[in-house]
């Protein structure tokens, strides 16, 4: 765990480490990498309330007052701003009964587990694979990269052709190559496995890049020492590189968590939920309710529930990250 | 250093490269086939399946940029992403510059909750900014898109900026006020400059996260603050979907990004942790 | 300007108290500045930290009751205190 707190501490010295300095006109050298002994002093001062205080005012705009709107929202049955009647918790009972509702619930968990399962591993592998040296760095790393740079909805759009039995070159081939029948707007197997095709595409880059910054960060002297004792390729990774990466695999494995525990955009555009509810996760389903029905009491009791996991599974992430290293 | 490791990992695995380079020619393979789409007309894509355009042709291109309803939704997310990334820049920089310089009381538990805001789903927010944005008179505007992403790039920039400030020396601070610099100057002067690199960085990701958004932007704009995401899921008309001018627009998203990408590609990592690795 | 927020009296009243705990939580800092221990929570909190566990335990029990029973709300509103309390002081 030392590593995540050191890595941490350094700031832009790790992504200096890692990153090559072939073409590298962007790598600053505005930190030491001795950095890692210096501990940062922080001086108290309350005064520095005030610096934060636009943060604070821009983001209770757009997060607090929406939040308690919703709140309202989830009380009552609202018909306008002045027909209105307070209906208690009913919302919170029906919506925490639904059973809609907890499919999703269960179908957003397990395509959460699913997503962590094949990305890590995947993320990981991929990242000891990578060239270390001259400009395939550069072009490896903006080619791994790109997935993640494109908008979400286009991802859909990639996919949504891409897997196509008629047009698209991963459908065809499974259909006429393969032959197997495969439909995503039919079949409900076909179109989970499509979404999850899709994520793995566009986030395992992620885990890719993290564990690669982390493998960066090894000193040499471990792999010399690894040599000496002639230990095998699975060994030094096992017992070497696979420790060290602890502090990055838990980012890793907390932000493709709660990303794709809110996963929308993407399966909207393939599925769009579908077919039937196959692929209709938390934040397709609250939508649905919020802008297609228009809903306001019940979308707000679920938004209050939804918004009760995210903090939960928030600050789990944020004690792991945090307080790992004592 | 790196060319050690490069020796030992490089004579351990042999075939790490052929993977890693077949891992990308799979991970093009969806990217290339959009763009493959973009250069045939809507007959060849619907009429039979060819792995190679049997015509090539560039009039799905044109038709972008003569139909003001793509254009337009495309220049209209330019806009209110530009204007988005620039805000929550100008707003994240001083909180950051305290995160990662002073304790003040409740800093921990204030940068968590801007944490979770990041971590929100959207779809929690949609109803509200519904209203807000129509009470207030900032429905279907570029600015009220701006502000309403500020919800996840705020805390974004500040977790970003706050990683890059706090690896740089404090005695810089201490030099700079013994030289008789008053705090907004040496911010302006000195330290504005010297993080330049993580400047460029968080714009970048406030861009980015801003471009990709597709739910709120949807929801609180009409006509005239459209997003081009939005234009994007409304390809569908009588006719059935014209594959090929949504696979030019989805060629076209991609671009901003793509060019962007390589000057940033050394932080990339970094962004993407909020500033964590 | 506020109607759109549809306003209710328990609602106000909720946020109400949330402000004033808040406001609380900051005097009591200033008087005697928080002090991070361990509790059978396992893990260094402060109280601050207690405060935040112990509202979202609350919340949680809450919601799992509404989910699963037909009793009083009044019940699980006296259980979710009891759990945020005793989060409060032990944890």
């Amino acid at each position: 765990m030392r590593l995540a707190r050191a890595a941490r501490r350094k700031g832009p010295g790790v992504s200096e480490e890692s990153a090559p300095r072939a073409g590298g006109e962007v790598a600053v050298a505005e930190a030491p990498a001795e950095d890692e002994r210096r501990p940062v002093l922080k001086r108290k001062d309350n005064r520095a309330w005030w610096l934060v205080l636009p943060v604070v005012v821009s983001v209770a705009f757009t997060a607090v007052i929406p939040l308690m709107t919703v709140v309202n929202f989830s009380v009552q049955d609202v018909f306008g701003p002045n027909d209105r009647v307070f209906v208690g918790l009913e919302w919170f009972r029906s919506v925490a009964r639904d059973p809609e509702v907890r499919a999703a619930l269960v179908r957003t968990l397990l395509f959460s587990a699913q997503v962590l399962l094949l990305e890590i591993p995947l993320g990981v592998a991929l990242a000891v694979c990578m060239p270390r040296r001259g400009v395939q760095v550069s072009v490896a790393l903006v080619l791994v990269a790109l997935p993640l740079l494109i908008p979400w909805n286009v991802v859909g759009t990639i996919w949504q052709i891409f897997a196509r039995g008629d047009i698209g070159l991963g459908g065809w081939t499974i259909n006429n190559v393969l032959g197997v029948n495969f439909n995503y707007t039919l079949d409900s197997t076909d179109a989970w496995i499509t979404v999850l095709v899709m994520d793995v595409w566009h986030w395992t880059p992620l885990v890719a890049l993290l564990a690669y910054a982390g493998l960066r960060s090894i000193p040499e002297p471990y792999f010399q020492a690894a040599q000496i004792d002639g230990a095998s390729a699975w060994s030094t990774f096992r017992h070497i590189q696979l420790p060290r990466l602890r502090g990055v695999l838990t980012i890793a494995i907390l932000l493709r968590f709660m990303d794709s525990f809110m996963i929308y955009t993407e399966p909207f555009v393939v599925t769009g939920g579908g077919p039937g509810n196959a692929t209709s996760f938390l934040s397709i389903l609250l939508s649905k309710i919020a802008v297609g029905q228009f809903d306001l009491g019940p979308a707000g009791a679920f938004s209050l529930l939804y918004f009760l996991i995210v903090q939960i599974l928030c600050y789990v992430f944020f004690t792991v990250l945090t307080r790992s290293g004592r | 250093m790196a060319a050690a490791t490069d020796r030992t990992t490089g004579r351990r695995l042999p075939w790490a490269r052929t993977v890693f380079w077949l891992y990308i020619v799979t991970l093009m393979l969806p990217l290339l086939w959009m763009f493959g789409m973009s250069i045939r007309p809507n007959e060849d894509i619907l009429g039979s399946f060819s792995l190679i355009p049997q015509r090539v042709t560039f009039d799905n291109y044109v038709t972008f940029f003569t139909d003001s309803s793509w254009y337009s939704s495309y220049l209209n997310s330019i806009i209110y992403t530009s204007l988005n990334a620039v805000m929550s820049l100008i707003v994240a920089l001083p909180a950051a510059y305290a995160f990662s310089r002073f304790r003040f009381a409740g800093d921990k538990h204030l940068f968590f909750w801007l944490l979770t805001n990041r971590m929100a789903p959207p779809a929690v927010f949609l109803l509200p900014f519904f209203q807000i944005y129509q009470s207030v008179g900032l429905f279907d505007t570029h600015l009220g898109v701006a502000i309403a992403h500020m919800l996840f790039n705020v805390p974004l920039a500040v977790w970003i900026l706050e990683g890059f400030m706090s690896g740089i020396p404090r005695e810089i601070d201490e030099t700079a006020a013994i030289d008789g610099y008053s705090l907004p100057r040496f911010f302006v002067r000195i330290f504005l400059p010297m993080i330049r690199s993580a400047i460029g960085v968080t714009l970048f990701f406030c861009f980015m996260f801003s471009w990709v958004e597709l739910l709120i932007a949807r929801t609180i704009t009409s006509v005239d603050a459209k997003p081009i995401a939005a234009t994007m899921t409304r390809t569908v008309s009588a006719a059935g979907v014209d594959w090929a001018l949504l696979a030019t627009a989805g060629v076209l998203t991609i671009v901003p990004g793509a060019i962007v990408i390589w000057f940033v590609r050394n932080y990339i990592a970094k962004g993407f942790t909020m500033g964590r690795v | 300007m506020l109607e759109w927020m549809v306003w209710t009296v328990p609602t106000a009243l909720v946020f109400a108290g949330l402000a004033l705990l808040l406001a609380v939580m900051a005097v009591w800092g200033r008087i005697s500045p928080p002090v991070a221990r361990r509790g059978f929570l396992r893990i260094e909190t402060d109280r601050g930290d207690r405060l935040y566990i112990g509202l979202i335990s609350a919340a949680v029990v809450l919601a799992g009751w509404i989910a699963i029973t037909d009793l009083s709300m009044w019940l699980a509103l006296g259980c979710a205190l009891l759990v945020a309390v005793v989060i409060g002081i032990w944890g």
